[in-house]
């Protein structure tokens, strides 16, 4: 595999030395990372190492899952320009994304420059390997992304109209990586060391929010069948859009027009890829790439901020109300300083927050309109409030995902007796720190709307909530905190465990509705039925569910 | 506390996958003792180190330490014990102020103790500024300080070390080295492992040599002198790991890349 994917550079031989690289170097370069990119490790057992060959296979079926929801969105749609340019602005959105919350680390990867720094390399070759590294996982994704848009092209609109399409998938992957690159430029020009990683995060974590919300918006308040019949119109600014220049090309070969207006698109199409990635290769690469040292050397002056938990007045309200046992609370705070600070965490758990939020206004402007009067006499409340069952699932992955695998031996030294122990803490703190503000907040704005009549039912959810996310974080694996690559905690299992307990969760949200109409406060019989729950799960199943051998299993201790 | 056994190994085998690591390790510690131990690369030293740790519990063989079973007493035993790992890991987001902290609790200690203690234990390597810095910020020698600090702050009597003088500063070197010495005059037991041999040899009480698995040379440096000669620790472990061809070796090595 890896010989093959090295193969498809052969034939850009010239270009590369162009660039001011030394191609064999190059070569080289790359097949080093994708070997050790090959050898990505899952779960590092004490005695075990399981390698994730198929990490990546996983992932694509993911993505060519993802690709089936929105070729059935393009489905519908009649015009082959109009077909093409969602098809590109949807490639290039999830490619946007994908570089920013998943190859942000590649990108900026400097791990492998201990070794290859010292040889002599020429020139640009380091920097040209890590675009063409980022470059193969891009053209996977996009092509994963758009299979299935390609399959139906060929139904829609002929075979030679699917293989321009596939032909400008290639030119938009060029042009995308250009825009990254220049993105992170700019951003490198106005910080640096922790202060730019930070930026980086709360970036990534401002576009998968946007994302949702482009998504909500268009599932919810965009009419279908205006899409069916939607011609989109030129005008003098389409020419500066980038998913425009590709759809017209397409548009050209599957019509056979080749009038002014789309010849100016084929040439766009054409030329302003191949410039911009010679423009990258040759210019800002190399700034890049020196920006990039400027940053390893900052990252060991950089000051950064330290707060202390135990100062702040609710993290002492929170350890008094979810804490009991002496053995929980050391974990309990350590989770609590840590998840303010492991980006990897807040990058993958706060745009869930951001989701929720979205999740909340949807049902608010619900058939694009607002209407309060109508809003309080339903029942819409617990449809707010079940949205938060999200939190359920992505809360225990999140507090997987981190680069600390080889700081796990501390909790193997110190004596105790059960594991259970430290895992209760992880979870209360990840959930009293993050969730129990936030939903605290929103539950005052779902309370001045449909009044103090439904505090019951904030509290019956509530209460769900936290059962729901300690039965997920305790039957998943049991491995300690930030210490997973985010890759490896993406398998099959934990997706159907996810759609497992979101049914769960659905059927609590039916189970709590039904009880609302069946009489009156026929709901609060939750309450103590949860709170047993609860009591049976951090008393008893997590002792059983978690026991040295299996915390052993999947943690490495050195 | 003088003269007590703390450890005994009786037949500790160990195996990852098919291959055998350590073969049937048979030893006897005795408190107030600075034991080196020592062997080349692979010979199974950090190996033998984690599992009297309890961070490995599949060998085969007995262990009781402090004259408890270690499979059966896992907990007190680790109440009584200190361990400085090889690679200085620690959760990079934390403070030294609070990874102690946390093991500190951990360990049963109060919280104004813990802190008191760290500062006290910080202060001897000059990094009592660095206290509230976080870690990702620090050297690698930085980190080790951080590390031997906190595997001293419960006062254990048994103190597990591999390579703890990694990436350490010589002022820093000499302290540590003091600082054993003086441990084991208060009847501490230290289990020092290393590949620095003229360290184990000025130190150490005990010198236990494994290669390939097998205890092949035990007792004081004196005791191992008088039966074999050697004019220093460096030339034994030579002779005895069969690697006296040194000079050929580097001979080979320098025509290698000469070619």
């Amino acid at each position: 595999m890896i010989k093959f994917l090295l193969l498809l550079f052969k034939p850009f031989r010239w270009f590369i030395e162009k660039m001011g690289a030394d191609y064999n170097q190059f070569i080289g370069i790359l097949q080093l990372k994708l070997i050790m990119d090959n050898r990505r490790m899952k779960g590092i057992g004490n005695n075990s190492k399981k390698e994730t060959e198929n990490a990546l296979i996983k992932q694509s079926f993911g993505q060519i899952f993802f690709g089936i929801f929105f070729a059935m969105f393009l489905i519908i749609v009649k015009s082959p320009f109009t077909y093409y340019y969602f098809a590109h602005t949807f490639l290039m959105a999830m490619m946007a994304m994908m570089i920013i919350s998943e190859f942000t680390t590649i990108l900026f990867d400097t791990s492998e420059n201990v070794i290859i720094q010292p040889l002599p390399i020429k020139g640009n070759t380091i920097s040209l390997a890590r675009n063409a590294h980022v470059l193969l996982y891009l053209s996977l994704m996009a092509f994963n992304l758009s299979v299935i848009s390609i399959i139906v092209a060929i139904f829609k609109f002929g075979i030679v109209s699917a293989l321009v399409f596939s032909f400008t998938i290639c030119l938009n992957v060029l042009f995308t990586l250009f825009l990254a690159n220049m993105l992170y430029l700019v951003i490198m020009r106005f910080a640096s060391g922790e202060k730019l990683k930070n930026l980086l995060m709360y970036f990534q974590i401002v576009i998968a929010i946007l994302f949702m919300l482009a998504y909500q918006l268009g599932v919810n308040m965009v009419d279908k069948t205006l899409i069916r019949d939607m011609v989109l119109p030129v005008h003098w600014y389409t020419y500066l859009v980038p998913p425009a220049f590709f759809s017209g090309l397409v548009e050209a070969f599957t019509s056979f027009i080749f009038d002014y207006r789309h010849l100016i698109f084929i040439a766009e199409a054409l030329i302003i890829p191949i410039i911009a990635i010679y423009f990258t290769g040759k210019y800002l690469t190399p700034v890049f790439n020196r920006k990039l040292m400027d940053l390893e050397q900052g990252d060991r002056v950089s000051k950064v901020k330290v707060e202390t938990a135990r100062k702040s007045l609710w993290y002492r309200m929170m350890l008094a109300v979810f804490v009991q046992r002496h053995e929980e609370k050391a974990s309990f705070k350590l989770v609590w300083i840590m998840t303010g600070r492991e980006r990897l965490f807040m990058q993958s758990f706060l745009p869930s927050l951001g989701f929720i939020l979205i999740m909340v206004a949807v049902q608010f402007f619900r058939n694009n309109s607002f209407d309060l009067n109508e809003l309080v006499h339903s029942s819409r409340y617990l449809l707010i409030l079940y949205a938060f069952m999200f939190i359920g699932t992505t809360l225990p992955t999140s507090l997987l995902n981190g680069n600390n695998q080889h700081a796990t031996w501390v909790f193997k030294t110190v004596p105790l007796s059960s594991p259970a122990d430290y895992f209760k803490g992880f979870i209360k703190a990840a959930f009293a720190r993050f969730f129990i503000p936030f939903y605290l907040v929103l539950s005052v704005v779902i309370c001045c709307v449909w009044g103090y009549r439904i505090i019951p039912d904030v509290l019956i959810a509530l209460l769900a909530i936290y059962l729901i996310t300690m039965l997920f974080y305790y039957s998943q694996n049991p491995s300690f905190p930030f210490a997973q690559d985010k890759i490896a905690t993406q398998g099959g299992a934990a997706f159907l465990r996810i759609m497992g307990l979101m049914s769960i969760a659905a059927a609590l949200g039916f189970l709590h509705y039904f009880l609302l109409r069946w009489f009156n406060f026929a709901n609060l019989l939750l309450i103590p039925v949860y709170l047993i729950a609860i009591y049976y799960v951090n008393r008893i199943y997590v002792y059983k569910k978690i026991n040295w051998e299996e915390v052993d299993e999947v943690n490495a201790y050195s | 506390m003088s003269n007590q056994t703390i450890v005994q190994i009786h037949n500790l085998e160990k195996k990852y996958g098919k291959k055998q690591v350590l073969h049937g390790i048979n030893l006897e510690i005795t408190s107030g003792q600075i034991i080196g131990y020592i062997g080349p690369n692979g010979a199974g030293k950090s190996t033998t180190v984690k599992i009297l740790c309890g961070l490995i519990n599949d060998f085969e063989g007995d262990i009781s330490i402090f004259g408890k079973d270690l499979r059966t007493h896992t907990l007190e035993i680790k109440k009584q014990v200190g361990y400085i790992p090889e690679n200085a890991v620690l959760y990079e987001s934390l403070t030294p102020m609070e990874f102690m902290e946390f093991i500190g609790e951990m360990r049963g200690l109060e919280t104004e103790l813990t802190r008191s203690k760290a500062e006290a234990l910080m202060n001897i390597f000059e990094m009592k500024p660095n206290l509230n810095q976080r870690i990702s910020t620090f050297s690698k020698g930085m980190r080790q300080k951080v590390m031997i600090c906190s595997a001293l702050l419960h006062n254990p009597d048994l103190i597990f070390m591999d390579e703890p003088l990694s990436g350490l500063d010589a002022n820093s070197v000499i302290m540590v080295k003091e600082m054993l010495i003086h441990l084991a005059r208060e009847g501490k037991t230290v289990f020092y492992s290393s590949h620095l041999m003229d360290v184990v040899e000025k130190i150490s009480d005990r010198i236990i040599l494994i290669d390939q698995g097998k205890v092949i040379a035990d007792g004081s440096f004196d005791e191992l002198n008088k039966l074999s000669n050697d004019e220093n620790l460096e030339k034994m472990f030579t002779r005895l790991t069969g690697n006296t061809n040194h000079g050929e070796k580097a001979e080979a090595f320098i025509n290698a890349f000469e070619k």
